[in-house]
Parts: C-alpha cells; structure tokens; sequence
C-alpha cells in the first residue's frame, strides 16, 4: 500500500485532477528557467553594480535563477508544495506522476516511474558522451601534428577542461544511471524506487546542470582543466563559475540518487533475497553509491569554498591572503579517488552478472568478490594523496600513501580472479555483451599495471603530469568502465526497449572502438614515457609519431561509437522484438513481460536461492504452505500469482 | 552436487592436457611480456641524463618485468577460454549448461596469496628507490642550490652562491643539485624529463627537489602543470656541462664562482 493510498480523501473539490500540475512538462520548465534567469540577473546586477566581483556574481544568480526555475516549471516541487498547504496527492496524482498512460510524453515531465527514469538517464549519458567525444576528436584532431593551429591555446584549454569533466560527469552516472534506476528495482523485485519523487528531481538537477556546465564555452571558457585546481580557478573568467555552479548542482544530483538507491536497495529487496542471495550487480551499484556520498560532500565543499573566494572576496585559496592551494587539491582528490571506484565498480560488477549468464555457470567465488568491493571501498578512500606526490605537500605521507595504493590491487585481483574463474570451463556464448568482458580483461590489466607503477613514488615523480597518466586513467575509466556501461547497455537493451540489440553493427562498433581505443592510448603512453606532458596544445617534434598514431585511433573510436549510435537508434525503433529472457538469465528482471507493466510485478515475488543455480539440479519443489515471514523457502517461481 | 554436463568433446582431453596448454599459453606471454619490458620503455624514455633517471628507468623495467606474468596469467586463460569453451552458436533453452562451479578455495588461496606477495615485493622495492632518490644529493659534493621560479609563462632559475640569475638553466655535470621551487602566480610544475625529477611550483611557498646530473647535453625543462593560456610554450633548456664549462659561463654571466 503506498502512501497515496493512506491518504486517498483528497477534501478540495477545486481541482480534482491536480489542476496546474498536469500541465507541466519540460517546456513549461524551460520557460521557468528563463524568466528566473532573467529576473535573477538584473536582480544581481542591482546589488553589485560596479563591485570587483560583478561579473561572478550575475553569473551565478543567473545560473542559480535558471536551476531553481527550471525545476519549479517543471514540477519537481509539486509534492512537497502540496503537502505544505495541505492537500496532499492523491492515488490518481500519483500515477499521473508514475506516467500512467502517457505515451511518449511521460518521458518529458516530472515522471517518477523507475523505468522512465532509467530511459532518461540512458539518453542523458548517450547524450553527454557524444559531446565529450566530440570535444575529444577536437582535441585529438588539434594533435595530429606538432603546431597544427587548428584551436588556439585558450579553445584548447577550456576544452580540455571541459572534455574531461563532461566524461567524468557521464561515466560517474553511466552504470548506476540507467542500468541502476531500471534494472535494479527489477532485479531485487520491488514495484519502484524507494523514493521515486526523489529519483525523478535526481535526473532533472541533471538536465538544469547540463546548460550551466557548457555556458563556461560562452563566458570566457574554463583555463584550468577538470580538476580545476587554484589559484589559477581563482583568476579565471565567468566560465569558472559555470564549472562551480555545475558541479554543486551534480552532487545534489547525486547525493539525492546515492540515498535513494541505498534506501531501496537495503529495504526493498524481495522477500526471501538476504544478502548471500542478492545478485552481484546489485552490490555493485550500492558500494558505487555508498562510496559515492561521502566523497562527493568533498567536492561541493571545495567548490562552496571557491565561490566564496570569487563571488564574496574571500581567501580560502588565494596564497597572499593567507589561503592555500593545496586545501583546495586535498578536497578535491578525497573526491578524485573514490569517484574512480564509483566509476568501475558499477561496470565491472555488471560484467561478472553477464558473464555468468553467457558462460552458463554460478558467479566464481561470490564472497570473494563481495569481499573484494567491500575492500576496495574501504582502502579508496584512504588513498586520495597519491595524486600528489609531485605536489610537494607532506613529502613524509608519501610512503604510507604509496603502501595504501598498492594495496589496493589486491582486491581488484580479487575481481578478476572471479570473472575468469567463472569463465573457467564455462559453455562461453560470445555475443556482444560478453565480447565487452574480454575487452576488459585485456584493458583493464594494462590500466591496473600501470596504476601500480604511478602509485611508486619515484616513478610518479617522472610520469605525473605526463600523457603517460592521461592513458592510464582513460585504460581504467574507458577501456575498463565505458565498456562495462556498453556490455551493460548490450545485455539489458531487450529488457529496456523491448527489443534486441542490432548483432552485426554492434559487432563491427565494438572492433572499431576496441582496436581504437588500445591504437590511442597506447600511443599516449609512448610519448608520456618520452616526457609529453598533458594538456599541451602544441608539442616538440619527437612527440610527433605517438600523437599522430593516438589521433588516428581516436577517430577509429569516434566511427566504432556512431556505429553503436546508429545502432542504438534503429534498434530501438524497429529491431526484433525481445522474448521476455532472451539471454536464459535467472535474475528477476527477466520474470517480468515486454513491456513491462507500470509496477512492475502483479505480485511480488519470494526468492528462494541465488541467481547462478547455473548447472545446478533445480530446488526440488515441496507442497506451498505457509512460509514463515523471515525466510521464503518455498515457490521458487518468482512473479507467480499467490 | 555435481551434474554430468561435460560435452562430449571434453571427456577425452585430461585434465594434465588442459593445464599444459594454459601453462605454454602463458609461458609464451611472459616471455612476450618480458621481452618488451626488457626493450621498449627504456628506448622511448631515453638514454638517462641523472642518477634519478637511472633509478627511475630501472623500476620501470623492473615493475614491467614482475607484471609479464601476472598479466599473461589473465590473458593465458582468456584466449584459451575462447579456444576451447567457446560455443558455437546463440544459446538455446534447453541446452547444458556449464559445470557448477561455485569456487575454489585453493585457487583462490594461491591467487589471493601471490599477489599480495607481489604487492608486498613492490612495495618494499619502491620504498628503497624512493630512500635512495631522496637521499642522493645528500652524499658527495656540497651540492650546487638553485632557486627556481615560474611565473606564467617563463621559469627563472637563480643560482644565489653565484649572484647569477638566467632563463637558461645551466648545471655542472656529476655535482648534485638541489633545486628550491616556487612560483610568483599559480602552480607550475617544474619537470626535467631526461633527469627523472619533478615537483610543483606553488606560489607562497618552497618545494624542493634534488638529482645528481652525469651526462653532458642538452636537455629540456617542461611546465607538467596547466598554468594557464601559454602553458604548452613555458619550456626552456637545460645545458649540462662540465665544471670548467660551467664556471666559464658563471663568469659570462657576471657572477663569481
């Protein structure tokens, strides 16, 4: 029973279907967002004119006026509105809100329907990966020769900038986004998220983001890089404040997903699924998340501190008023680095669940691997200083730090230990999803070897700041996470759309992207060991050959990706339509028909084993009877009628 | 429990068969691994222009040489998975499935073990390296001092015992130096490639790090920290030469030995 079931006696007769709120979609918000944009601006300019800080201070109400405003038109406050005059929502407005009967339309308003979240977040993250990799064919395109002159430094720069930090955005939301608002409610058998008002306003702070980041381009472009690191953020143009604002709106995004998924997925799992029975991927997305919420608080405070610095005058980072540059870096990486872990946990995790599936076997060592994430969880967080060994602060912490990071390649052995071993004698299905896992396995060693060799000191004194770490991390956050988020998109696309994923061009977008990737970035890593360092727009002519062969990969990446788009898109419209377990999987998102019904489940199910019986004689069934309400031992067959 | 699904085209391999395959597979990526860790990083870093270089060049073929194996471990059993498991085919329902293997405490006991001794191994070898690094200048000479400052986007380097300031940086060969960095705006990171050193200019305060040089040349000095729109252009040289070179140029510079 849901709450809006409780309290079904709605006593206004004035609007009986919600008046104004039906009508509230994302063009009314648009317009919101401009007027208060509008109105936010003159409002600043009337309080600052004239002061230092004028510039900054328009800018962020303005970008403030248009976040606030965009929301309030689109409805996000709807509910929290009505409870405040005392009317709260009733059952038919809350599957108006659930997207009830709305066709395509429920895909441009304020829905709160889990799987209409998971869409959205699918095409945002499709969304912000073409615009980071256009920038990076920009970028790669500027390199392909020592001086081409094709951006200048201050386009180059902000690009860069901005290249690097729409990648992280994306690839931080790309696994837990789509795959663990849509699928994991599915797996764990609930009819939603826990607080799915909640869930929709986490996706739509991300849409009234996304204006904010790219308006940097346009108010003088961000000089400082993703990290942006101070002073130099302290001096920059208006674009810096456009990456500030942006990034506070980003971790109210993802403090409001974080709790909502570790809500749902601590309380709402099925009856009869405790933990030792909980599937893989679940876990995986909750340490994501759970690692996620505080680290991220970490971030915001850097920012909240740098934008008392330039819009309110203060010194927090500025060295000749007493402030310190490296507050601001240990802030940051106390964020940096377990953002890493949230990355790829989510991916990898979705790999071994696939990999089970396609090597027809239970998940190898299911405690080592849950051990190995909780490890991981655990030691990221202890690690962050590793980022700057070469930045002269705190020499003697060198040593620990170095100790904590290498450590850390002992649980992620954990992790590859379970993939091959489930691979091991397995009936192997090489389709699409499962080819992402042998991808990862190749990358992800390369990107983990080389981690350890930044994690020495004395090596990282020579290879910080060079192209070398510019390819290692994109062998971890790309070849490793992005192509879990594709593994993951390939192996959930028939539950997600109805349809089956395109084979042939999937399989032509995944050698183009594979052997592209690995032609780019191992040529990074040839001239980062012949010292390149990063973020130059132009370079010395011994550079030459690495960048050229790194260009040429890129676009091999750039056409594999269009490839998969196309794919992705024709698909989607007309490809075959997906049987209800078109892979054989026992998880519990493959129970539920195509499409799939608005809660979900016409009943709920009751687990009563894992989900890698694979091999396995099936549970013997025994007489239904009454179970008791701590553990389900009987009906195996979840989503039966009771 | 165990279920008899073993196809018919395993029964007659053993399993000493199986393990000989995977143990050629990954003797051949290791050797692979190995010889490539032996050759390419060394020839793309550079003949070493400092005792650090030398130390950091030699960990690097060192920590490349200790990952051949691990890595062809995953990629021994990856290509052989492929090799012998693959099937043919979509999956159908109905078919077998694999055998029911939910863990292997042995196996996981030696992988688990081995790669915390590796870990333990680089660890304990980083730890000396980065003991002999920081503890080079402090033998032989009285070591020559340097004040480097970058601004954007030039670096000035200022040899105070001298009373020589220059943008050419100019080092006497087998002297150790200690260089005393800082920056007059944001963070620069001072970098000497070819000499295996590096470490961040932060205005308001002093970083220091420290090399022995020990071969002549010509070498470069790089900016390894986004410092702003000329960031790609703040490099200059750095010119090795010997003691009677350098107390020549000293003199040219109007300084005093």
């Amino acid at each position: 029973m849901t709450t809006a079931d409780i309290y079904k006696t709605d006593p206004s007769p004035v609007a009986p279907h919600g008046g104004i709120m039906r009508r509230l979609n994302v063009g009314t918000g648009i317009i919101a967002g401009i007027v208060l944009a509008v109105v936010a601006n003159v409002l600043a300019k009337k309080l600052a004119d004239g002061h230092t800080h004028e510039p900054d201070v328009r800018a962020v109400f303005t970008m403030f006026g248009w976040a606030v405003g965009f929301l309030l038109g689109m409805g996000a406050f709807t509910g929290p509105f009505r409870w405040l005059v005392g009317r709260d929502l009733t059952h038919a407005d809350e599957l108006f809100l659930a997207g009830k009967d709305q066709g395509v339309g429920r895909y441009f308003r304020f829905t709160t329907d889990h799987k209409v979240v998971g869409i959205q977040y699918l095409v945002l993250v499709m969304v912000m990966l073409g615009a980071g990799g256009s920038m990076a064919m920009l970028i790669r395109t500027d390199l392909i020769s020592p001086n081409s002159g094709f951006l200048g430094p201050q386009t180059y720069n902000s690009l860069v900038g901005l290249h690097g930090l729409t990648m992280i955005l994306a690839t931080i939301i790309m696994v837990t986004g789509p795959f663990g608002n849509f699928v994991v409610p599915l797996m764990i058998g609930a009819r939603d998220m826990a607080f799915p008002r909640l869930n929709a306003l986490s996706f739509w702070l991300l849409v009234a983001m996304l204006p904010i980041l790219y308006s940097a381009a346009f108010l003088g472009g961000i000089p400082m890089g993703w990290v942006g690191y101070t002073p130099i953020a302290d001096q920059g143009p208006p674009g810096v404040d456009a990456y500030m604002m942006a990034i506070l709106v980003f971790a109210v995004s993802t403090a409001v997903a974080g709790m909502n998924i570790t809500t749902t997925i601590v309380t709402m799992r099925a009856r009869g699924m405790t933990w030792t029975r909980t599937p893989i991927f679940v876990y995986g997305v909750l340490a994501s998340v759970v690692l996620a919420l505080p680290a991220f608080p970490f971030f915001m405070a850097a920012e909240l501190l740098l934008f008392v610095d330039r819009v309110m005058g203060g010194g927090f980072y500025v060295p000749n008023r007493g402030g310190q540059p490296w507050l601001y870096q240990n802030l940051f990486w106390l964020m940096g680095h377990p953002e890493v872990y949230v990355i790829l946990i989510p991916a990898v995790t979705a790999l071994m669940e696939l990999t089970a599936v396609f090597a027809r076997k239970p998940l190898f060592s299911f405690r080592i691997a849950v051990l190995s994430i909780i490890a991981i969880v655990g030691l990221s967080a202890t690690v962050w200083a590793h980022h700057m060994f070469a930045s002269g602060w705190a020499p003697d912490l060198n040593g620990p730090f170095m100790l904590t990071t290498e450590m850390i390649s002992i649980p992620t052995g954990g992790l590859f230990l379970v993939i091959l071993g489930t691979i091991w004698r397995g009936r192997i299905w090489t389709a699409f999803p499962m080819m992402c896992t042998y991808a990862m396995l190749w990358n992800f060693i390369i990107g983990g070897i080389t981690g350890i060799y930044l994690s020495d000191v004395p090596l990282d004194y020579q290879l910080h700041g060079s192209m070398f770490v510019t390819a290692h991390f994109h062998y971890t956050l790309m070849g490793a996470g992005l192509t879990g988020a594709m593994g993951a998109l390939g192996y959930w696309f028939p539950k997600m759309t109805g349809r089956m994923l395109g084979n042939t061009p999937a399989f032509v977008s995944f050698w183009l992207v594979q052997i592209g990737f690995n032609v780019t970035f191992l040529g990074m890593f040839m001239v980062g060991l012949q010292g390149q360092p990063r973020r130059v727009v132009h370079y010395d002519a011994s550079f030459h050959t690495g960048n050229t062969i790194s260009t040429l990969g890129a676009y091999c990446i750039g056409i594999g990706m269009l490839v998969l788009l196309y794919d992705v898109i024709s698909s989607w419209r007309h490809g075959d339509l997906a049987p209800m377990n078109p892979w054989g999987a026992k998880t519990l998102e493959w129970t539920v028909p195509n499409p799939i019904p608005l809660e979900n489940f016409a009943v709920l199910p009751v687990v009563t084993e894992d989900a890698y019986g694979y091999g396995e004689e099936p549970v013997p069934e025994s007489e239904p009877e009454p179970v008791p309400a701590s553990a389900g031992a009987e009906a195996d067959v979840p989503g039966a009628p009771a | 429990m165990s279920v008899e699904t073993t196809p018919a085209d395993r029964q007659g391999r053993s399993r000493s068969e199986e393990l000989k395959t995977l143990t050629i597979l990954w003797a051949i990526f290791t050797v692979l691994g190995v010889i490539f860790a032996l050759i390419v990083p060394h020839h793309l870093m550079g003949p070493s222009a400092s005792n650090t270089m030398t130390e950091v060049e030699r960990t690097f073929t060192m920590f490349s040489v200790a990952s051949a194996p691990v890595a062809a471990v995953v990629w021994a059993l990856a290509v052989y998975s492929l090799m012998r498991w693959r099937r043919r085919g979509a999956w159908k329902e109905g078919d077998p499935d694999g055998p029911p293997l939910r863990g292997h405490g042995m196996t996981s006991g030696i992988w688990i073990f081995l790669s915390s001794a590796l870990c333990l191994f680089l660890l304990i070898w980083g730890l000396a390296a980065l003991s002999k690094v920081d503890s080079a200048a402090a033998s032989g000479a009285t070591p020559l001092e340097i004040d480097v400052t970058g601004q954007q986007w030039v670096w000035t380097f200022s040899y105070p015992s001298q009373g020589v300031e220059s943008d050419q940086l100019v080092l006497p060969v087998n002297r150790p130096v200690v260089f005393k960095v800082t920056s007059d705006d944001v963070i620069h990171s001072f970098w000497l490639p070819e000499m295996g050193i590096k470490v961040d200019a932060n205005p308001g305060v002093t970083t220091s790090t420290s090399t022995v040089p020990d071969r002549l040349g010509l070498y470069h000095v790089r900016c390894a920290e986004l410092c702003g729109l000329l960031h790609a252009d703040m490099e200059t040289n750095a010119r090795v030469v010997t003691s009677d070179d350098f107390d020549t140029w000293i003199a040219g510079q109007g300084g005093h030995a």
